[in-house]
């Protein structure tokens, strides 16, 4: 542009003059003020002046690096850093470019004091706000030259350390600039993240390592870690993936997934400074992250997965809408894959599937409660089941995912606190989970019964209860009275669970912690649902539980024996929370008897016992219904509903099959109100067809949640104001009233019974049909079934 | 002086050790040095040179070979506008990698950008890939082919000259052809 012979020239232009004189003979003796002060003064003045001295000066300094006379280039780079902050905001403009050119020329040189100087210029420059921003202003240079600085590997530990730092700055003030301007250079192109997210990455990790924590806060990684947050924080929805996108990569190429300290570091850092309402997409991009690592070895998934239960619980609090039940889906969909990819499931891969779990339960963790049921439901209706009225069994691969399933339905119920039952067990919640007690696997069972724990559990009693038990006073249980809407719940449900249980305790498979598990679901019920209403039906079905174990000729001796220990254990449980002194002295006497004759029919379970003990029994070591009937009369209470349940059958002690009996009854109205071909509307299974399988979305959860709550007020009301009319209304009234629909019931009773008998006896007590189902019985169904039937 | 017409950024990729950080050096710096650090990340360099009487800037970003560094180098890639894969002529693990680095370059690189094998090392007595070899696989993945040797300084200047003069004349036929479109 300009010739040499400019310089020169006695006829130069007063401002290469005034650029001039500010330079001293000797490069030691640094910029001289007085002049600087003057060609500050001209540049304010004449401000059309200022691109000129801005290209005179980087042109200057050019001649000056190339002929490697540093100290005149470091004084040039002070004038312009100088003149940069007094320019007006109006006229920068037209220096930044002669500016940016002299900082890239330092940049350029070879010596690390040069670039660490041109870094600092730039810094201060980028934490000007520019008035009129130099749209042409390329920073593509400054990313490359930065990042590259980034990794420097000088041989001089301090000098290293000191260009890294230099690159870090540089870096955000890149950013910095960039950001505060839409229509600057796009820092978000892939072209740049590529760049600065892994240079901020490397200098994080080269230098956070945990032996300097003392270190002053101007160290690299606390700027890398600055700079992360703010690019991240000042990430729109867009260019989060832009972000993210580098950082995974990063880490993959890094190996830096095993261990995971650092993903886990950097994923902390990404979810506290990323805006909060984007938060899951970074749950979903680790996810996707994960299907993209479906082939790799269950080491990393497993430090994905883990990552991800981390950071997850961040996310949790923000996510709202679909994108929570597609994190669960997609959480469970992980989960399935890794079952049905791996039957022989490797250590290495449980562990991984355990991840999963954990993230599931720590995203359920930081949800609002009903939220939480929402999950709870969900998981359920993914767990796959053979049909009850159906022989179908479930394959090996089916089987796995159901204890998976369960296992993570476990997790979540851990982090739920229940408040009233009913809205913890919705029928489309509660029948499923019945159904998945009576699995044919043991340990599924096992898990059925510790998810019924924690979520009737409100007392924490769970620990004092896990085994059964004669001394309740060493406990120290913490009991409250049943609350209202409770007690219509278990009136309401307490039949079907308690069938359930049952049955569930009549199966051959099980084992000590099998009948223990069962024992604690029965104890938390008493104790979480003690009230006179309710004892009477728990007591009935302990009774039942007795004749089972005399009677039974399916199941070994040794879990009669563990039965009668679980009777007489709840026997002492209820009568101390019901706080009724006889039941209490009976039980004793019972107890002691036991323990002069039999103690094999105590506590604690025993998985053998000495081969020489016999089934028989004396009755001094058993319980006595009617001595039992008789306490409660004692105390007041209507032992009547005892009687009745076990006189339903025959009046002698020794063939009361009252449980089975009343567990037969209700089996028919559980099959009544189940099946579908039957027509009883709004019943549960019903329910879950609605359920439109992946197309789940969050509203429709809602929606049918709520419809189902209101269908149960709804049938509840009509429930009580039923009962009330059976209780009040004389009883011929009852017989006419119910007449009309006899004929239908009648003729449905006995599809019901042809099915049943025909069916292997595997599920639904149909052995209780059977061997009950004598004339004899008819008025009192007549009695029953309008009743069960009609609301 | 600084005054350039073009501005051209070439990125040097290959192996760790096969001489890349000595090609850089003895084109920028002229000089060849004895020992030094395998580098982290990238480097880089600048050397203006003259090709028909216009001044043309190199850019040379000298990358890393190490695969831990991959996430940073490749991201260079996309910017380069001649990308330099250079192998160990007496190496023969140098050369057998060079398909993974061509899978790299089609992922990040420019698919206009301009490509160069290149044989280093060719001082040493122990050779174990023959010249014709590297030309074939030159030829058959569409690359310009040279072998240098930084050490003595053969074919280095060559090199980025040849580099310098190919790249401007491309950008000069696409400036003729915009010219062209604009009338
Ligand atoms: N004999 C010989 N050795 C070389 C040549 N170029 C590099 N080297 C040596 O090879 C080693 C690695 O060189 P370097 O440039 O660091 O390789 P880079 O990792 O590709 O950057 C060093 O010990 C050099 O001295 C060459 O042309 N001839
Ligand atoms: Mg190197």
């Amino acid at each position: 542009m300009f010739g040499c012979c400019w310089c020169c020239s006695a006829l130069r232009p007063r401002y290469k003059r005034l650029v001039d004189n500010i330079f001293p003979v000797n490069p030691q003796d640094g910029l001289i003020k007085n002049n600087m002060e003057k060609l500050t003064f001209y540049s304010l003045s004449s401000p059309e002046k200022l691109d000129r001295i801005g290209e005179y000066l980087f042109q200057r300094a050019s001649r000056d690096i190339y002929r490697r006379r540093n100290g005149f280039v470091v004084i040039a780079m002070e004038a312009m850093d100088q003149l940069l902050v007094a320019c007006h905001a109006q006229t920068l403009n037209l220096f930044i470019e002669s500016f940016l050119k002299m900082v890239q020329k330092l940049l350029e040189s070879t010596d690390p004091q040069l670039q660490i100087l041109a870094t600092q210029s730039f810094v201060r420059f980028a934490n000007i706000e520019e008035d009129t921003p130099s749209y042409h202003t390329r920073y593509d240079f400054f990313v490359s030259k930065y990042s590259a600085m980034c990794h420097s590997n000088n041989d001089d530990s301090i000098i290293r350390k000191q260009i890294r730092l230099a690159g870090i700055q540089g870096l955000q003030g890149v950013v910095r600039k960039t950001l505060s301007d839409d229509l600057v250079e796009n820092i978000w192109e892939p072209v740049h993240m590529d760049k600065i997210v892994p240079s901020l990455l490397y200098v994080d990790k080269e230098h956070a390592m945990p032996d300097s924590p003392t270190e002053e806060r101007s160290d690299p990684p606390q700027f890398a870690e600055t700079c992360m947050r703010e690019l991240i924080g000042r990430a729109s929805f867009g260019h989060i993936r832009c972000v993210i996108r580098p950082v995974l990569r990063h880490l993959d190429n890094h190996q830096l997934w095993v261990p995971n300290y650092f993903a886990i570091h950097t994923f902390r850092i990404i979810m506290f400074s990323i805006q909060s309402q984007y938060s899951y997409t970074v749950v979903e991009a680790l996810m996707t992250h994960l299907d993209d690592h479906s082939k790799s070895s269950p080491k990393i998934r497993t430090s994905i997965a883990d990552t991800l239960s981390k950071i997850i619980s961040i996310a949790a609090g923000e996510s709202v809408g679909p994108s929570v039940l597609e994190i669960i889906n997609s959480l469970l969909s992980h989960l399935r894959v890794s079952v049905t990819r791996n039957q022989s499931s490797s250590n290495d891969e449980q562990l991984y599937q355990e991840a999963l779990i954990n993230a599931l339960g720590e995203f359920a963790n930081h949800l609002p409660d009903y939220q939480k049921i929402e999950i709870m439901m969900f998981i359920m209706s993914k767990v796959p089941y053979s049909q009850p009225d159906r022989i179908v069994s479930v394959g090996k691969g089916d089987v796995l995912l159901q204890s998976i399933l369960l296992k993570s339905l476990l997790k979540v119920g851990t982090k739920y606190q229940t408040i009233h039952l009913n809205t913890t067990f919705p029928p489309s919640f509660l029948d499923p989970l019945l159904r998945m007690s009576l699995a044919a696997d043991a340990e599924m069972r096992l898990l059925v019964q510790k998810i019924f724990h924690t979520l009737i559990d409100r007392h924490r009693n769970i620990m004092k209860l896990a085994k059964p038990t004669v001394n309740m006073v060493e406990l120290g249980l913490v009991i409250e009275k049943a609350s209202r809407p409770d007690v219509i719940f278990i009136r309401k449900h307490g039949p079907e669970i308690y069938l359930a249980l049952y049955e569930s305790l009549e199966l051959s498979s099980n084992t000590v912690e099998n009948v223990e598990s069962i024992y604690t679901t029965l104890a938390l019920l008493a104790i979480e649902l003690a009230s006179e209403e309710t004892i009477l039906e728990l007591l009935r079905l302990v009774l039942s539980l007795q004749d089972l174990a005399l009677t039974s000729g399916q199941i070994s001796l040794s879990l009669k024996f563990n039965l009668h220990a679980t009777v007489i254990s709840l026997l002492v449980l209820i009568s101390y929370v019901c706080n009724i002194t006889v039941l209490m002295d009976y039980a004793e006497k019972v107890v002691d008897a036991r323990r002069k004759d039999s103690p094999h029919l105590l506590p604690d379970l025993q998985s053998q016992y000495d081969a020489a003990l016999t089934s028989r029994l004396t009755p001094a070591v058993l319980v006595d219904q009617t001595v039992v009937s008789e306490c409660l009369k004692g105390v007041g209470l209507d032992s009547g509903k005892l009687q009745q349940g076990s006189g339903y059958s025959s009046n002698s002690l020794q063939h009361r099959h009252s449980w089975v009996d009343s567990a037969g009854r209700n089996s028919l109205a559980d099959i009544n109100s189940g099946g579908q071909e039957l027509d009883s509307g709004g019943s549960s299974p019903s329910v879950q067809k609605k359920l439109p399988g992946e197309e789940l979305t969050f509203e429709s959860m809602k929606r049918i949640l709520t419809e189902n709550n209101n269908n149960y007020i709804v049938e509840e009301e009509k429930r009580m104001q039923l009962s009330q009319f059976f209780r009040n209304a004389p009883f011929q009234d009852l017989v006419s009233k119910t007449q009309p629909k006899h004929d239908v019931l009648q003729s449905k009773l006995s599809e019901i019974f042809n099915t049943l008998s025909v069916e292997p006896r595997n599920t639904v007590s149909t052995t209780g049909q059977q061997t009950d189902a004598k004339p004899s019985q008819t008025p009192s169904y007549e009695i029953h079934f309008p009743e069960l039937f009609v609301y | 002086m600084e005054d350039y017409k073009f501005l051209f950024k070439v990125v040097l990729v290959g192996n760790a050790g096969v001489g890349k950080t000595c090609l850089v050096r003895r084109f920028t710096q002229g000089l060849f040095p004895p020992g030094q650090g395998a580098t982290i990340g990238v480097d880089f360099m600048i050397k203006t040179v003259e090709v028909e009487n216009e001044k043309v800037k190199l850019q040379i970003w000298d990358t890393a070979g190490q695969e831990r560094f991959r996430s940073i180098t490749q991201s260079y890639y996309r910017s380069a506008h001649a990308l330099i894969l250079v192998y160990d002529i007496s190496c023969q693990p140098t050369f057998d990698c060079l398909p993974d680095w061509l899978r790299e370059i089609e992922e990040y690189a420019s698919n206009k950008v301009l490509r160069i094998l290149v044989g280093n090392k060719i001082d040493r007595e122990d050779r174990e890939i023959p010249t014709h070899v590297g030309e074939d696989f030159a030829q058959r993945h569409g690359m310009y082919f040279l072998e240098t040797s930084a050490k003595e300084a053969e074919n280095v200047e060559r090199l980025f000259m040849e580099i310098a003069a190919e790249l401007m004349e491309v950008s000069e036929n696409i400036l003729f052809k915009s010219i062209l479109l604009l009338w």
